[in-house]
């Protein structure tokens, strides 16, 4: 198994911004993440290793530290809720539950027809415009629970 | 070397290694479990904390291992404040750390107990179950890791990267939630896997050949050498009552060791308790023989194990050159298990010290098949191999029998772990071996059975 | 409405004001040709020395002296190594977001802030790292540092004059420990985000070990403008201790959460009142947080304290990052702890013992309390666990940033807690969510 060719191309520009190669491992880790399936697979994470010359488990414990990289499959969709203190103050916790219902997911988890992972998250830089959840990478702000709906509702 | 003060003594310490050396060459025992001589210091246990005061500044609390030495710095371990931080440290050590030490193989040389006996406070005050991770994690062949025990210090990661070369642990996920983890739950390789059970200070990383062997406060310890190559790295030989050899460690030798033992001279211990000793019941007989057979023959070969001391390698060469014949020593191809940091890949621990002393080397194959031979020493009949029956007629003294019918007579010696004596390393270092546990009854030391032998020669020779 | 000049803001409001094109129209890099090729071209020297003058506080959280930091930096007569910029745009404190609209709406100005900085320090590159959620700002960002090149105003022989200077963009991934800047350079570095013990500072071992100065999105957005008018004219603005114009986000219980530029000087409840439409629901404030999670509470009834980091420490509290979170009269002061250990449990990188164990314990008896489950001894139990974790005795603030908040908690509202434990349950209990895995 071998990273795809693009993405080898993709990584040998990057890897020219900086005077170490592995600088661009976490930028790495996001590209593989975005185009091999959602997640890192840990033959993923050995292909990168061979790629930047560092053992697995080094990229492993990179890969492992940061909340943003899914060692495990998710969902189709994943729905990130903000449930810190400017969110919850303005309903995170209803928004949250109410995105559960929505979407047959519990936090952390994904629903049972792979459709949609919800993922409680830590402040998303959103505070002004709480309550608000990242979908697939996308803010949406100001939520009510009528709003998320229609959000989620319009996901194929 | 800077001029500081450490618990009101001048002392000298080398600017260059953090205060905590300087401390622990001071008398002064600073705890620490991150910080280790042979590794890159981190400073992230916290434990480690001294008050440190400069010129008219106020006096901080820092990390011993991040802090240099400087020029009049005042250095306070034993002040209240620091004995404060230390147990507030280790609270939070103990909040989720398991109970385990009726079970734990740790327990009785244990840097978490020993620190809470001396700094802790006496009782914990968390409502909060502990974390529930995995307690018998198989890292392989030689490694169990207990996830609950780990306090994190990082040793075992670093071990790998700076010593070995060769990252294999890593700390996974993050904060409250850090564990020590392999990529993808693969076994851990190469031959140097028991320091780390070492380097843990707590029993999160145990040795599989000595997981519930042994309490460790019933063990009897003797400063010795590692039998398995040249390099002869300075190990402490552990023996439970009884007499088994329970672990072989590594001691500290900087010009040897440094602080490691590899896996192979680490676990070799259990040739030294394999059963079917050769006893000392009919040693009188046995060297009657042997006289005889030499009488017979003066052209008898006379070879020495590789593993004889100088003490033993001086008399069986004086014997030697008493007969006016030159003295060989048993020398085995390389084994293969060579390696950049300590194995020199040659079976022979005495190898230099022999050849300094005049022995010649000889190689199974070169043995021949000569009319008589004398086999000096431990391991001498296992290292000849098949060479060993084509020889006419063989004098053995040797730790076990060697079951061939060409074998006239065999003595038993005691293994290296049952006398004392000295070998030279690779590098012209002296390497001691203590006696560790007494041979066999009866079994008497080639220092003190060749003698006799000559003795009986000489008594020989002298008849008409 | 109160008037006062700003200028943090003027841009971001107008359209298209992220493109080169607009950015110019509105005299955008004209600071930076001044620096370079104006009338008095200005020597590294020159623009340290106006940096120092506007009294420049960094706006990161730390408050240092943008000047001072920069004059750590070597000489590069006695240390040539190669030199970086870090901006630190990891944005992740708890009720803070400033930075965000910067670089979304006025990428260009951040760029042009780069280029005098990295000027000033004589360093050749700058990284900016952004917090791998803010896509849209790394995407702005990375198209000024496009249009910049095209224009020879990034690159190589900026606008003719040698002076050369590169500019990269860089993504986090989501730790909130990598907007502490030794943390930050392990994460550009590729490693996991593990702060450094200091000393060495990044001044002397920074990126890849060699000098470097790590400067907040706000702080480096500032220079441009100081450069051009003046140190003296920043510091004739706000207060002692305190000058120019800072970015106050107000999030939480008021009628209108949202980002306002104003000056120094003003008060917390005029800040709510005059351009935060007030508490909302015709409520009262019970306690508030000047600037995000990890300083100390204020209650509600000191709302009439000067906003600035000299004013805000006589109620034993700080500026941090300006983020005003507001809570008013119902909320649980159980709930709010609940909520901000379990943050600092959630981020802690583990290296150290106080911090590692610390932020989850203080997190679950926060969690105990708030849900009805508190033991008699726990309050007194964070007070102590706070102080074995601060000040001071972890390789960075984080474990700082968890007891602060919690010994503010304790020392203002102890007998809520208290109460709470004594009734068994959240005395103003919010809605929950089971929580069905890890955090």
């Amino acid at each position: 198994m071998a990273l795809p060719e693009r993405l080898v191309r993709e990584f040998d520009e990057l890897v020219k911004k900086y005077p170490e190669k592995r600088a661009a491992l976490i930028p790495a880790l996001h590209r593989c993440q975005e185009e091999l399936g959602g997640w890192l697979a840990p033959q993923v994470l050995e292909d990168l290793s061979a790629y930047f010359q560092l053992e697995p488990v080094e990229v492993y414990g990179v890969a492992s530290f940061y909340p943003m990289f899914r060692l495990r499959p998710a969902g189709k969709h994943v729905v990130s809720v903000c449930h810190n203190i400017s969110c919850e103050l303005r309903g995170a916790t209803q928004l949250l539950e109410h995105v559960c219902k929505l979407t047959g997911a519990k936090p952390y988890g994904t629903s049972p027809d792979g459709k949609f992972t919800v993922w409680p998250v830590e402040c998303q830089g959103a505070c002004a415009n709480a309550p608000m959840f990242d979908l697939d990478g996308v803010y949406h702000e100001d939520l009510t629970p009528a709003k998320a709906e229609k959000i989620l509702g319009g996901v194929r | 070397m800077t001029k500081i003060t450490v618990n009101g003594r001048a002392v000298e310490a080398d600017p260059k290694q953090p205060l905590i050396a300087a401390c622990h060459a001071n008398q002064a025992d600073v705890p620490t479990y991150c910080y280790h001589p042979g590794l890159t210091p981190v400073g992230s246990c916290r434990i480690c904390q001294v008050e440190v005061q400069q010129g008219t500044g106020p006096a901080r609390v820092v990390v011993a291992c991040r802090t240099y030495p400087a020029e009049g710095m005042v250095v306070q371990t034993e002040s209240e404040k620091a004995h404060e931080v230390r147990r507030e440290c280790l609270e939070f050590l103990l909040k989720n750390h398991p109970l385990d030490c009726p079970i734990c193989d740790k327990a009785g040389e244990c840097d978490l107990q020993d620190f809470t006996y001396t700094e802790g406070q006496s009782a914990g005050r968390s409502h909060e179950p502990r974390r529930p991770l995995e307690k018998r994690k198989s890292l392989g062949d030689v490694i169990v890791l207990d996830e609950e025990r780990c306090i994190l210090c990082s040793r075992c990661v670093r071990f790998f990267e700076e010593v070995t070369k060769k990252p294999q642990l890593t700390v996974a996920d993050l904060g409250s939630r850090s564990t020590i983890a392999t990529f993808a739950d693969r076994p851990l390789t190469g031959n140097y896997q028991g320091n780390i059970a070492d380097l843990c200070p707590v029993g999160a990383l145990t040795l599989k050949k000595f997981r519930f062997q042994a309490r460790v406060w019933n063990l009897v310890k003797m400063a010795s050498t590692c039998a398995e190559c040249s390099r002869g790295c300075s190990t402490t030989v552990e023996v439970l009552r009884g007499g088994e050899v329970k672990r072989f460690r590594p001691r500290d030798n900087p010009a040897v060791n440094q602080w490691w033992l590899c896996d192979t001279g680490r676990f070799a211990f259990e040739h030294v308790n394999a059963g079917e000793r050769l006893d000392g019941a009919r040693t009188r007989e046995s060297l009657a023989a042997v006289a005889e057979l030499l009488a017979e023959d003066p052209a008898a070969l006379l070879v020495a194990s590789p593993f004889c001391t100088q003490e033993e390698g001086a008399l069986i060469l004086g014997f030697a050159r008493s007969r006016g014949v030159q003295a060989y020593f048993l020398s085995p191809a390389p084994n293969g298990l060579k390696d950049a940091l300590l194995h020199t890949g040659d079976p022979c621990p005495n190898r230099r010290g022999l050849t300094e002393l005049g022995f010649a080397p000889l190689s199974p194959a070169e043995i021949g098949s000569p009319k008589t031979l004398v086999l000096f020493g431990e391991r001498s009949a296992e290292l000849c191999g098949t060479a060993l029956a084509r020889a006419g007629r063989v004098a053995l003294f040797d730790c076990h029998a060697a079951a061939l019918p060409n074998v006239a007579a065999s003595i038993g010696v005691p293994t290296h772990v049952e006398r004392s004596g000295t070998w030279i390393n690779i590098d012209g270092q002296r390497g001691v071996l203590g006696a560790a546990r007494p041979a066999p009854a009866g079994v008497r030391p080639l220092t003190s059975l060749v003698p006799e032998l000559a003795a009986l020669l000489r008594a020989q020779a002298v008849r008409p | 409405m109160r008037k006062f000049e700003t200028w943090l803001l003027e841009r971001a409001t107008v359209p298209n004001a992220h493109t080169l094109a607009v950015y110019k129209q509105l005299g955008g890099y004209h600071a930076l040709s001044k620096v370079l090729k104006g009338e008095k071209p200005m020597s590294p020297a020159d623009v340290v020395n106006e940096v120092k003058l506007s009294e420049l506080r960094g706006r990161g959280g730390a408050g240092f002296s943008c000047g001072m930091k920069w004059s750590f930096m070597p000489d590069p007569q006695k240390d040539p190594r190669p030199r970086y910029l870090a901006i630190n745009a990891d944005e992740s404190e708890p009720g803070t977001c400033k930075d965000r609209v910067l670089m979304e709406q006025d990428p260009h100005g951040l760029v042009e802030g780069a280029l005098i900085a990295c000027y000033a320090i004589r360093a050749q590159a700058a990284y900016i790292y952004v917090r791998g959620e803010y896509r849209l700002s790394y995407q702005r960002l990375q198209a000024a540092i496009d249009e910049a090149r095209a224009a020879n105003l990034v690159g190589k022989n900026i606008l003719g004059t040698g002076f050369s200077c590169e500019i990269h963009m860089h993504k986090g991934a989501g730790a909130y420990i990598c907007g502490e800047e030794t943390g930050l350079m392990e994460s550009l570095e590729g490693k996991r985000g593990h702060p450094r013990p200091k000393p060495p500072f990044p001044a002397a071992f920074g990126l890849w070990g060699q000098p470097t100065t790590v400067n907040n999105v706000e702080t480096i957005f500032n220079v441009p403008f100081i450069v051009a008018r003046g140190g003296a004219w920043h510091a004739a603005i706000g207060t002692k201790g305190s000058k120019g114009n800072f970015l106050c986000g107000v999030s939480g219980h008021v009628e209108k959460p949202g980002v306002y530029e104003l000056p120094f000087g003003l008060t917390a409840r005029q800040i709510i009142d005059e351009f935060a439409g007030g508490v909302w629901k015709g409520r009262k404030c019970k306690a508030w947080f000047p600037g995000g999670s990890s300083c100390a509470l204020v209650k509600g009834e000191d709302l009439d304290v000067v906003l600035d980091h000299d004013s805000l420490k006589t109620k034993g509290s700080s500026l941090g990052t300006a983020a005003l979170i507001v809570m008013d009269d119902q909320t649980s002061i159980a709930r709010v702890m609940e909520i901000i250990a379990r943050f600092y449990d959630h981020e802690s990188c583990g290296q150290c013992s106080q911090c590692r164990e610390g932020t989850q314990w203080l997190s679950q008896i926060f969690h105990r309390i708030a849900t009805g489950q508190g033991q008699p001894d726990d309050v007194a139990t964070l007070e102590s666990l706070a102080k074995g974790m601060a000040p001071g005795k972890t390789i960075c603030a984080l474990s700082d940033a968890a007891a602060i908040p919690t010994l503010s908690a304790v020392r203002l509202f102890k007998d809520e807690l208290l109460e709470c434990v004594k009734q068994k349950r959240d005395t103003l209990p919010y809605p929950r969510v089971e929580y069905a895995g890890a955090h």
